[in-house]
Order: structure tokens, then sequence, then C-alpha cells
């Protein structure tokens, strides 16, 4: 049987929703060196939340794609691996940021138009 | 720490293998940090509940190591339909092998008692066992397949359609998989019998209570094999080209019409050689019915039908090799595409 209740089906797709964004919050963090779980907190912070088990795996895809780059910091109490936006991520973000400004205004003028009706 | 420890084992055994030093050492670094986060008083090691929570908190070891692995099938969408159309055929041939082995363990046994059921109950068992393997090495095939082929090699499959190609496959004749199935095991059937089996082929009859068969293909017969063989194997071949593009394109057409030239010489030279079944004295005997006729009588009526049918394949043959290449090279101007595309 599909759990086909108001609420189960607004969460499924309000999580389709957030899995293109996230990319997009995370490269947005990503100008200043990170590692995982201080990103994760700041992106919670700024009302931004990422389940853990998505973030790592997802920093290591960008990673793989030379979006962004990484490294050992040994200079704290304990060894942390640091992301960084690589020139190649900073170009990528940039029209993503673009594209990202299209389709909230499309979308926002859809969503107004349709509640005027 | 203990928890920790056993947390990240649980976690390794189910990472891939590379990397997995990596992963291991960020997700220590970052339970670590959840840890601090949350220990009311850092300068003093954290009790073993908060360790737990924050463990709950991040996931169970399966859930974790889940997120890291590439490969969550056994066999990917874009392999998936052409590894369940080579399922189809491998069962289809598999299991008519195993048919075959049920017949010849009935056939070769001499007399009816409970060594035959016996018999017959191993075949059967054999044909499920046969399938099961037939299922198990396509299936481990096809993953092989799955983990080893580059990326863009399965993306590529529909990448440069055009609308034209709707055209294209209008034309087509589409070959049905199971059909091909059906002949490929049929052939190979075919070629295990008359290679191995010929002395089977004979007339059964009842003697002291026990099958006793009389052959009826004699020695003329044997220098034609390797050339029905031949013919045979080419017919497979074919059959596998067929299962492979899926339609019959011109290079197809071709390979058939050769075949068919093939089998009609070698019917031709069948039908004008010397004849080749002859029914002995004792099978008619046998056979028990009041004959008004010799044995050297019925072989010789049995070789001219033998004959006329020969004669009425070759008819039939030629005539769909004609048909084959009007269909595709006159009526369909397609199959030049398919050509020049080679």
């Amino acid at each position: 049987m599909i759990d086909n209740t108001i609420e189960t089906q607004t969460q499924n797709l309000i999580q389709e929703l957030r899995r293109g964004v996230i990319v997009l919050a995370v490269l947005s963090q990503l100008d200043q060196e990170q590692y995982g779980y201080s990103l994760m907190k700041r992106l919670e912070e700024q009302g931004m939340q990422i389940d853990q088990g998505t973030l790592y795996p997802l920093l290591r895809r960008l990673e793989e794609q030379n979006i962004l780059e990484s490294r050992w910091g040994m200079e704290t109490s304990r060894p942390r691996r640091y992301y960084l936006l690589s020139s190649f991520g900073k170009e990528v973000l940039e029209n993503m940021t673009v594209e990202w400004t299209r389709i909230r205004s499309t979308v926002d003028e859809l969503l107004n138009l349709n509640k005027e009706k | 720490m203990k928890y920790i420890d056993l947390y990240l084992q649980e976690i390794e055994r189910r990472l891939p293998l590379r990397n997995r030093e990596d992963i291991l050492k960020e997700i220590r670094s970052t339970l670590m940090d959840m840890i601090d986060d949350q220990n009311p008083a850092p300068d003093q090691a954290p009790d073993e509940e908060m360790v737990k929570s924050v463990l709950k908190e991040f996931g169970s070891p399966r859930k974790v190591a889940q997120r890291y692995n590439k490969h969550n099938y056994l066999i990917g969408p874009n392999l998936f339909p052409t590894y369940l159309q080579v399922l189809k055929v491998v069962l289809i041939i598999a299991s008519g092998f195993s048919v075959l082995g049920l017949v010849i363990a009935i056939v070769s046994q001499t007399s009816v008692d409970s060594s035959m059921f016996e018999a017959i109950g191993e075949s059967i068992a054999g044909l499920f066992s046969s399938l099961f393997t037939a299922f198990g090495i396509v299936t481990l095939s096809f993953a092989g397949i799955e983990r080893t082929s580059p990326e863009q090699w399965k993306v590529k499959i529909e990448s440069e359609w055009q609308p034209e190609d709707l055209l294209k496959e209008k034309d087509r004749k589409r070959v049905k998989i199971t059909e091909i199935a059906f002949e490929i095991t049929f052939t190979l059937i075919f070629i295990v019998v008359i290679n191995s089996f010929l002395d089977r082929i004979g007339i059964y009859f009842l003697s002291d209570g026990r099958w006793v068969s009389e052959p009826i293909f004699n020695e003329n017969f044997l220098r034609y094999i390797p050339w029905i063989t031949t013919n045979a194997v080419l017919g497979i071949l074919l059959d596998l080209y067929l299962i492979r593009k899926g339609y019959w394109d011109a290079a197809a057409t071709i390979g058939k019409v050769f075949i068919n030239a093939l089998s009609i010489a070698l019917s031709f030279v069948i039908l004008t050689g010397p004849d080749f079944i002859t029914i002995n004295a004792s099978a008619l005997q046998g056979l028990n019915f009041d004959a008004t006729f010799t044995a050297a009588q019925l072989t010789r009526v049995v070789n001219i039908a033998v004959d006329g049918l020969l004669g009425l394949s070759i008819f039939g043959t030629v005539v769909d090799s004609i048909r084959r290449i009007y269909e595709t090279f006159i009526k369909g101007n397609y199959a030049h595409i398919e050509i020049s595309e080679e």
C-alpha cells in the first residue's frame, strides 16, 4: 500500500526538492576551508539542516568531480579533513547561482500567479 | 571509546575498498567533534551514554556505509533489459537440452521398470538444477559487466537518437527473441542428435518385452553430417547476430540467403545421391503387422518420399530467399542506410 497521507507525500516531495538545493548550499559555504562537522554546524545555524549521512559522502563525490579540493589538517588537536572550492568549482558555483536566481524568480512568479486565481 | 571502535569496524566492513581508511578517519574525526560539542565538561572524558547517543544520531553503520557505496544495484537499470533478454534465451536453451536429456533417458532404457522411472526422476531434477545454474551464470556475468564497464559506455545507448530513426524503426522486421531462442535450442538438439545419437533414430518395437530399435539411416548418410552440421551452426550464428541486432538488417538477410544457398546445394546433393535410408527386414518383422511388401520395397518407397520432401524444401528455400531479398533490398530502402552505417 502506498502511504498517501498529506504529511508523507509532502515530506517525500520536499525531500526531493531539497536534494538539488543541498549541493548549492554546501558549495556556497566552501569559499573558505571547512571540515565536515563545522560545515554542517554552519549550515544548520543558517537554517539549512543536512543529514550527516548525506553530507560527508556528498563532499567526497564533489571532490571526485574536481569541484572541491581537500587536505588533512593537522593543526588542531585531531586531524580533520578540510574542503575548499577549487577554481573549477568556483565557476560551477557561479553558473549554478545564476541558474538558481532564474529558477527562483520564475517559480516565485508562478506561485504568485496561482494564488491570485 | 570502545563503542566508537566497534562502530567504525562495522562501517569498515561495509565500505568500498577504495578510500576506506580515509573515510573511516574522517568519520572518526567527525564523531569526536560531535562528542566534544555535546560534552558539558570538555576536559573530562565523555561518558558512555553520550557516546552512544552520538552514534545513534550519526546512524546505523549499514546506513552510513551505504551512502558511500556507488553500486547499490546488482544489475543496474541500463543493463537490466538486456539481462532479461539474455536470461530468457539461455533459460529456453537450457530447458531444451534438459528435455532432450529426459527423452534420451527414456529412449535409452531397455526395459519398462522402476529403473526407467528413476532415470526420468533424475532427468527432471537435472532440469531444475541446470535452470538454476544457467540463471546463476547469466546473473553473475551481468553483475560483473555492471561493475567493470565504464560509465559512459552504459549511458551511451540512446544518446544519438534522431526522430528520423522512427521511420527506420517502422520498416524494420523485428525478431522475436523467444522464437529465436527456440530455434537455437532445436538446432543445437538437432546437431547433437545427428552427431551422437544417429543410431537411435529408427524403428522401435517390443521384442520379448524389451524395447529394441533398428536404425534407419545407413552409411550413405554419414558423409553429409559434417555439412548438415556446418549449415546448422551457421544458422545459430545468424540467430545470435539477430538477437544482438533485434531486427533483420541487410547483413542478416545476406547471411540468411547464403545459408539458404548452402542448404539448397546440400539438399540437391543428398537428393541426387544414393539412398540413405534402409529399413531392415528385422525391423519390419518387429513391428509385427501383416506386410504385403518386403523391406526392400518399403525402403524404396520411403526414399522416394524423402526425396520428394527434399525437393519441396529446395523449392521452399528458393521462395524464402527471393522473398527476403525482395523485402530487404527492393521494398524497404532503409537497408542501404544500414549497410553504410556499419
